[in-house]
């Protein structure tokens, strides 16, 4: 079977009936976008390979019993990495075992077996969300950053800002709004 | 719903909710409630969800060791292998299935269950940071132990090459010990030959000072070569009573190729030839003859080479040595 060629949605029934092989395809499509988030999130390899495999394996197991009504599939994947890479920072937080300094964002696109044609898309993606974010007014940007990739609950920020927590939220609502409208404008079909 | 939605803190709370950033799950509950009783939040909570989903687009993809995909394949081996493994079901729960006081039983056991589940995951969480502990402390051995090997190998390498040093400087030694050994062995030899010379020399001088002393001989005259330094020598002595004598020499090289010396007495310039004789190793012989003449009648006596068994009346060879008699 040419596992290449099929949808997401294809590969993920095939998963759900158990079959090795679409997982191993779907992994390759997006393995790497959830290897990174986990790494720009917690800065640190060996976690982000437990997230990582963590989160393939859930697509394992429930993979079967997705529903396409409930969104794509990117999505409820990449919902599954953010969740659970919060779970690990949350911890670390918990544990205080574990520092999670600020890192750089700008790591190098690794091309590894990527073909060109894939490495162009991401790289167009990433250029096109980030645009989206950098267009943020400073408030909502921080937000954002606070939250999603610092795993930061709103009473958190609210502290950390010094702002209110109506505030947060409201700025959170905001700028999710906002990303909207551009990616849509932007990424067309995909939002 | 009380007030406008925008008032609402469920519906305020689904941004906190789809970027998971709630501070408690009672919130989390309040949306989940309001996203399935109400059509509008559900579409803003699709909306905002697929949005916060684009986040991840925002980080650049980066490629995750190999390793990671094989261990994910093989943790699938067994994961199917427990799906397909069929749970027994045990009395109790047939018990329960067959519809008798269902609903408390039920509940009795959401609650056993939510407490196990509790228990386990909490378990599981301490579990997981135990071997995370342990796995940071392996990680710290095995740098250590890296870092032991590398100074191990260092070390080696250091002592390898002081030993191929050292057994270089031992093969130039040894070659020049085996040239002094092969130089001494030489001299032992030559010093054997000598000392053969000089065991025989005593052996024919011993001879003949017991025969000059039994016989009644008497050393006449002493040979050397006049003509050019040499170890050469010779001496005659002659019987006291009678013309029987003895020539004895020592240090002559080996004559030519069909040649051996004669002993000649010359008297009044007319030469005699009274012996030929070849020489040993080392140059030596002692040869008897009788005298033609009474000693005194010879004004001296001399050795050359001449060829064997054809002796002329006058010597055709070089003079090797020669003396006057006495």
């Amino acid at each position: 079977m040419n596992y290449q060629g099929l949808q997401d949605l294809e590969l993920l029934e095939l998963v759900g009936e158990k079959d090795r092989e679409a997982l191993a395809e779907l992994y390759d499509r997006y393995g790497r976008r959830v290897f990174a988030l986990a790494a720009r999130m917690l800065n640190d390899s060996v976690s982000s390979e437990e997230v990582t495999q963590d989160v393939f394996m859930s697509v394992w197991r429930r993979g079967g019993t997705y529903a396409s009504n409930k969104g794509k599939f990117t999505t409820w994947l990449f919902s599954i990495a953010h969740n659970r890479t919060i779970d690990e920072l949350r911890k670390r937080k918990r544990d205080r075992s574990r520092q999670n300094d600020d890192i750089d964002d700008h790591l190098n696109i690794e091309s590894g077996d990527m073909s060109p044609a894939d490495a162009a898309v991401a790289q167009s993606e990433y250029a096109k969300v980030r645009e989206a974010m950098e267009d943020l007014p400073t408030e909502q940007k921080q937000v954002i950053e606070l939250s999603y990739f610092k795993g930061l609950t709103q009473t958190e920020i609210a502290e950390k800002t010094d702002q209110p927590l109506g505030t947060v939220k409201t700025r959170m609502r905001l700028a999710l709004k906002k990303l909207r409208n551009s990616l849509s404008t932007e990424m067309g079909a995909q939002v | 719903m009380t007030g406008s939605r925008e008032e609402n803190q469920a519906f305020e709370n689904i941004a906190g909710y789809v970027l998971n950033s709630l501070d408690s799950d009672a919130e989390r509950e309040e949306v989940e409630e309001l996203i399935s009783t109400d059509s509008v939040a559900q579409r803003e909570h699709r909306e905002m969800n697929e949005t916060a989903g684009l986040l991840a687009l925002g980080v650049k993809p980066l490629a995750p060791p190999a390793r990671l995909r094989t261990s994910i394949l093989d943790q699938t081996r067994f994961d199917a292998v427990d799906s397909t493994t069929e749970p027994s079901v045990s009395p109790i729960t047939r018990f329960v299935q067959s519809g008798f006081a269902a609903s408390a039983v039920a509940a009795v056991l959401v609650l056993v269950v939510a407490g196990t589940f509790g228990v386990q995951n909490s378990r599981l969480n301490n579990e997981v940071g135990q071997l995370r502990t342990e796995l940071n402390s392996e990680l710290q051995a095995v740098s250590a132990l890296r870092e032991e090997l590398e100074s191990s190998k260092t070390d080696s390498m250091e002592m390898v090459n002081q030993m191929e040093s050292e057994m270089k400087k031992m093969e130039s030694d040894f070659g020049s010990t085996l040239a002094q050994v092969s130089h001494q062995e030489q001299m032992v030899s030559e010093l054997s030959v000598a000392n053969n010379a000089l065991v025989e020399a005593l052996r024919d001088q011993s001879w003949l000072t017991y025969v000059a002393m039994k016989e009644g001989y008497q050393i006449e005259s002493w040979l050397a070569n006049q003509q050019a330094p040499s170890d050469a020598s010779g001496l005659i002595a002659v019987r006291v009573v009678g013309n029987e004598a003895v020539f004895q020499v020592h240090g002559l090289e080996q004559p030519l190729p069909g040649h051996a010396y004669t002993l000649w007495l010359i008297g009044n310039g007319d030469p005699n030839p009274v012996a030929q004789f070849t020489v040993s190793e080392i140059g030596s012989a002692t040869v008897s003859f009788l005298l033609p003449a009474p000693l005194y009648l010879y004004s001296s006596a001399a050795v050359t080479q001449e060829p064997i068994g054809k002796v002329d009346h006058d010597p055709s060879g070089i003079t090797v040595l020669s003396a006057q008699t006495n």
